[in-house]
């Protein structure tokens, strides 16, 4: 089977021992109920909660080789974009199966849970679990999509950096029925200004909780032009939740459409408005 | 004579032209009768005129006035290091003062939980006077302070610090570093108009107290040897910059982070000028830096196409090739 990378893996037997190097990658293992093949994970594999207890081979971006060795596996799974290309190399070198994954977008992630299941030697369960994620998808994405609230995802509140075009946030904002207030500037991650939030006017603003995450300063709150911080629409998410290209992110849509949903409650004759969608 | 004469009503006039640039500049359209009107107090009239007196006021002003004083500052603290040490070279960071504020600013962020926003320049703030501190006894020695000793401890303890900083990085856990990396690059967007009148008297303490040496660092330039038979009493005048210039440059780093590039290049700038007397050369350098940080802090506010630029960034991208121009021009009479 080909990975991301455009690499076959080809594996004689279903594996019995699997490294996972991302959180996403440990969640959809256990997902497919295949957990107890896990003999490795990063130490931000947190969820579900029994992964923390798992053995430990390092971090992302920084995985110990010789631990994975050690741990002696028959298959790795590996991110394309968070985890360090030599390194990986390195262990397909060793004679280590690696497959690498980097969905994109929420069809990739159902797409890659297939995937994983096929190569677990569970593709019926892949499949079913995959269904039923883009079942609960397709009903949050039927629903009522007017007005559209002008929504802005940040990752940091001081700087504010916020959730650009390209980026799994702008997805989430964007199946929801909002718009991303930050989706006239460049880059994935662009980094605002209080200036940039009057020109771009947010009706919501969704922070994604990380640690060193805090709430905007009051300097920046204050300025009641912005709508989000004048209705006090600003609404905090589990950061794992947001940024973990795993079967998680179906329940932060879920979460994203409930605030949209929430606000159009609230704001029920919000004409939709066009200004300020590009800069 | 005349051309002497001219030079600081033109700095001053380039001052203020910069500084109308900045508060005319921004995301937010506005046109200059709007700038005009909420500078003067007066207002356009509605909301948006509010608003538009609010932006100019509480984000755009303070932006300027900080630009001003970390600007000035940089400036001047190089001018006194490159005398000091006479060297060329020099500035404000070259003795610890950046790698001492660095790893004060990461320690708060990543040990102090919560709303780090104002402990973190006070941390800066002491571990750039930790570490001046440090340098200047370790490099003391009965016969007084050796710019050699100076130099080479400055460099041994920036080393040091530097190695700490790599390992807070790496231990750190992921979302805690931003905020601060950000805030190495130099930022002048934490400008508030309490933040500057906090800032403001601790510069201008600095800025005279530097412009009080002048004649001591004109004297210094001559080696201490000439400058001891000038009547100088040469240890304390070096004791005196040093600890001026070292703690005018923590005190500017702990609000507006590390700013690169101002302290090297503007006094050399500056001195091509006015020439290299400090009466002359402190006020002008204040100035001209004054006038660089807000033009870079304009351009970092508004060339980026994905929001706003570290101004640190600025500075140096601007500041290294002008600094190869002045050293070619210069090259010939060293």
């Amino acid at each position: 089977m080909k990975d991301d990378r455009g690499v076959s893996v080809r594996l004689a037997a279903a594996p019995r021992r699997v490294v996972s190097l991302a959180p996403n990658l440990t969640e959809i293992v256990f997902l497919l109920g295949q957990e107890e093949k896990l003999v490795g994970v990063t130490r931000y594999c947190n969820y579900p909660p029994r992964a923390a207890a798992l053995p430990r081979i390092g971090g992302i971006v920084d995985p110990d080789v010789e631990r994975i060795v050690a741990a002696d596996p028959d298959l790795l799974l590996c991110t394309t974009d968070g985890n360090p290309k030599e390194r990986v190399k390195i262990l397909e070198e060793m004679g280590i199966p690696c497959f690498a994954v980097g969905p994109q977008n929420l069809d990739a992630i159902f797409e890659t849970i297939e995937r994983v299941g096929a190569l677990l030697g569970v593709p019926e369960k892949g499949r079913k679990e995959a269904g039923a994620l883009r079942v609960r998808a397709d009903r949050v994405s039927r629903v009522q999509r007017a007005p559209s609230p002008r929504v802005l995802f940040v990752v940091s509140t001081s700087p504010i950096i916020a959730a650009g075009n390209g980026t799994f946030l702008d997805e989430l904002v964007r199946t929801t029925g909002g718009r991303n207030a930050a989706g006239g500037f460049a880059g994935r991650y662009p980094r605002l200004s209080v200036e940039d939030l009057l020109v771009v006017g947010p009706d919501i603003i969704l922070v994604a909780a990380m640690a060193g995450v805090e709430e905007f300063s009051p300097s920046v709150s204050r300025w009641s032009e912005i709508p989000a911080f004048r209705n006090g629409d600003v609404v905090t998410l589990d950061g794992d939740l947001v940024t973990r290209p795993g079967p998680r992110m179906v329940t932060a849509l879920e979460k994203v459409a409930e605030v949209l949903s929430a606000w159009r409650t609230r704001h029920p004759d919000v004409p939709a408005r066009t200004k300020g969608e590009t800069r | 004579m005349r051309g002497r004469t001219l030079v600081f009503p033109l700095l001053a006039a380039a001052f203020v032209g910069a500084a109308a640039l900045s508060l005319s500049v921004g995301p937010v359209q506005l046109s200059l009768g709007q700038v005009f009107s909420a500078i003067t107090g007066g207002s356009a009239g509605g909301v948006s005129g509010e608003t538009a007196a609010r932006v100019v006021l509480t984000l755009r002003l303070p932006r300027i006035l900080l630009g001003v004083l970390v600007g000035g500052a940089l400036s001047s603290s190089g001018v006194a290091f490159q005398a000091l040490l006479r060297n060329p070279l020099a500035d404000p960071y070259i003795l610890g003062v950046s790698g001492g504020a660095a790893v004060g600013a990461m320690t708060a962020k990543l040990l102090l939980p919560g709303d780090s926003f104002l402990p973190l320049p006070i941390c800066a703030f002491l571990g750039a006077a930790i570490a001046a501190s440090a340098v200047f006894l370790l490099a003391r020695r009965r016969s007084g302070i050796s710019r050699e000793r100076l130099i080479l401890m400055g460099v041994i303890i920036g080393a040091f610090l530097n190695a700490l900083i790599m390992m807070m990085v790496a231990l750190a856990p992921p979302g805690r570093i931003p905020g601060a990396v950000y805030w190495l690059m130099g930022d002048l967007s934490l400008g508030t108009l309490g933040r500057v009148g906090m800032l403001a008297p601790y510069v201008a303490a600095g800025v005279v107290l530097l412009f009080l040496l002048s004649r001591g660092m004109d004297l210094l330039l001559l080696g201490d040897e000439a400058a001891f038979q000038s009547g100088l009493s040469v240890e304390r005048v070096k004791t005196a910059v040093y600890l001026t210039a070292s703690l005018l440059a923590g005190t500017v780093v702990a609000v507006s982070g590390l700013i690169g590039f101002v302290g090297l290049i503007v006094p050399h700038g500056a001195r091509s000028i006015v020439g290299s007397g400090h009466r002359r050369l402190l006020p002008a350098a204040f100035l001209l830096g004054g006038t660089f940080l807000i033009v870079a802090d304009v351009l970092a506010r508004t060339v980026g196409p994905s929001g706003e630029l570290p101004v640190g960034a600025v500075t140096a991208l601007a500041g290294a090739p002008f600094f190869l121009y002045l050293l070619r021009r210069n090259g010939r009479k060293p």
